[in-house]
Order: C-alpha cells, then structure tokens, then sequence
C-alpha cells in the first residue's frame, strides 16, 4: 500500500483501475462513507465493461444502498435490466413512506443483504421512511386544514403505524421525532406536555440532496 | 457498450420527494386518519 503512493493512478489499465475503485468503494460502504463509497463505485460503474453483466451486478448490489442513504432512488429500469429486484420494493417503501414493507423487504432478503454486507446499511434508510410517511401525513393534514397542519398530534402518528400494523406506543414515537429532528431530517419542535409535534413553517422536511443522514 | 455505461449512470432519480398524495397509499392512509379523527369528535 505504502509503495503505491509513488505511482499515478492514471498510468495503470482502465480494469485495474475499475477492480480498485470497486473494492475500496465497498470499503467505504462499510465505513458509511457514502459519499466516498458514491464516488468510488460510480467511477467503477462508469468504465467498466459494459458486456459484462455479471460484473455491473456486483457495483450495483454496492452502489444502489450507498444511493438510497444519499436520498437518490435506482429507476424501475435499472432494477429489471440487471435482475436487482430485492432492491424493488424498499424503493416504493420510500416513495410512499411505508414502514411495513421496508422492514419486510429486508426481512425477505435478509440473508442476501446480510452476505453482501449491506444490510445494517439498508437498516438505516428507516429513518428516511419515517420522514416520509410524517410528510404524507403533513400534506393531508394540510389539504384539509392549511392553518393547523403544522401541528401534527403524536397520536396520529401512532395512528398511522398502527395502520401499517406497526406497534408503537406514544412515547416511541416521540423518541423517533426527536431522532429525526436530530438528524434534521424534521425541522420543528415538541410540545411535550400536549404531546404535539410543531412543525417549522419553512421546508419542515429538508431534503438530502445527496448527503448522508447526518450523525 | 459506450452508450451502455452512459444509460446506467443515467439511471438514478433524485427528484421523486414530491407532493402528491393521489396514489393508493396515500388515499388509504387519509381515509385512515380521516376515519380516527372522527371518532374522536364523537
């Protein structure tokens, strides 16, 4: 490692470069530096062969969770051209902001996700789902009554799990607010005593615009 | 293959964090919360 400081990067093959870009891209991903991990497995994506399937496969099982923790989703296209369907409903399960299905999606694909090494990573997109489903939430309030939607009462919250068949009592879903606003994935506050989140009246639900969850 | 690799990288979406609560889940869930919220008045 130390001597290959002495060489430029740029001198050694094209396939050489792609199998270190793959490799150290995925040592990234275990680090959860997902920017890195971006940067490094699209450079292997962008020049590997493209005839060998088999190999953007591999970049992808690698590239596609690194992706979701960054706020960006794979096409439906791309899943079905490379045969990556156990990714197929976690990405709906963003989009909609359904709890249930991410955690069965991880559950069904749990041994793949496990060997691959991704699933801790896949884990962790909970959060972004949460976010979401608090967003629908906001949004319907909102169709309904502009001037109190911001204010989202805990127990419809629990309501809405309950709903996705997910058991979580007042006091857990208060715990999850305060993650997400936390990780400004929520921009507002708690009022603890009425049980009310409050929600900010600009951008309450900020976008990762292709950065990791903060930590 | 040139025009391959240029369509994967192509394949991303990251502007799908929309507004629109039409599709079936989102109608569910409304009912779901419309539904509770009644009961509550009640």
């Amino acid at each position: 490692i130390e001597t290959a400081r002495i060489f430029d990067f740029e001198e050694f093959p094209v396939r050489d470069k792609v199998t270190y870009m793959y490799y150290t891209g995925r040592l990234e991903v275990y680090n959860e530096n997902f920017n890195a991990a971006d940067q490094k497995l699209s450079y292997a994506l962008a020049h590997c062969d493209a005839r060998k399937e088999a190999n953007i496969r591999m970049i992808l099982r690698y590239l596609i969770p690194v992706k979701l923790s960054i706020g960006i989703l794979p096409k439906t296209s791309l899943l079905e051209r490379y045969s990556l369907n156990e990714y197929a409903d976690i990405v709906v399960s963003l989009k909609r902001g359904d709890l249930r299905l991410l955690r069965n999606a991880l559950q069904e694909h749990e041994d793949r996700f496990l060997r691959s090494g991704v699933y801790l990573v896949l884990e962790k997109l909970e959060l972004q789902v949460y976010q979401r489903l608090l967003k629908k939430i906001y949004i319907i309030q909102k169709q309904k009554d502009p001037s109190k939607a911001h204010q989202i009462k805990l127990e419809v919250i629990v309501k809405a799990f309950k709903w996705l068949e997910i058991d979580m009592d007042i006091d857990e879903v208060e715990c999850i607010m305060s993650i997400l606003i936390y990780k400004n994935l929520v921009k507002g506050y708690f009022a603890h005593k009425s049980k009310v989140a409050v929600l900010s009246k600009q951008d309450p639900f900020p976008r990762l615009n292709g950065k990791p969850v903060s930590s | 293959d040139e025009k391959d690799v240029k369509e994967i990288t192509q394949q991303w979406e990251d502007d799908w964090d929309d507004d629109d609560v039409n599709d079936d889940f989102s109608k569910q869930l409304r009912k779901e919360l419309e539904a509770s919220s009644q009961k509550e008045s009640n």
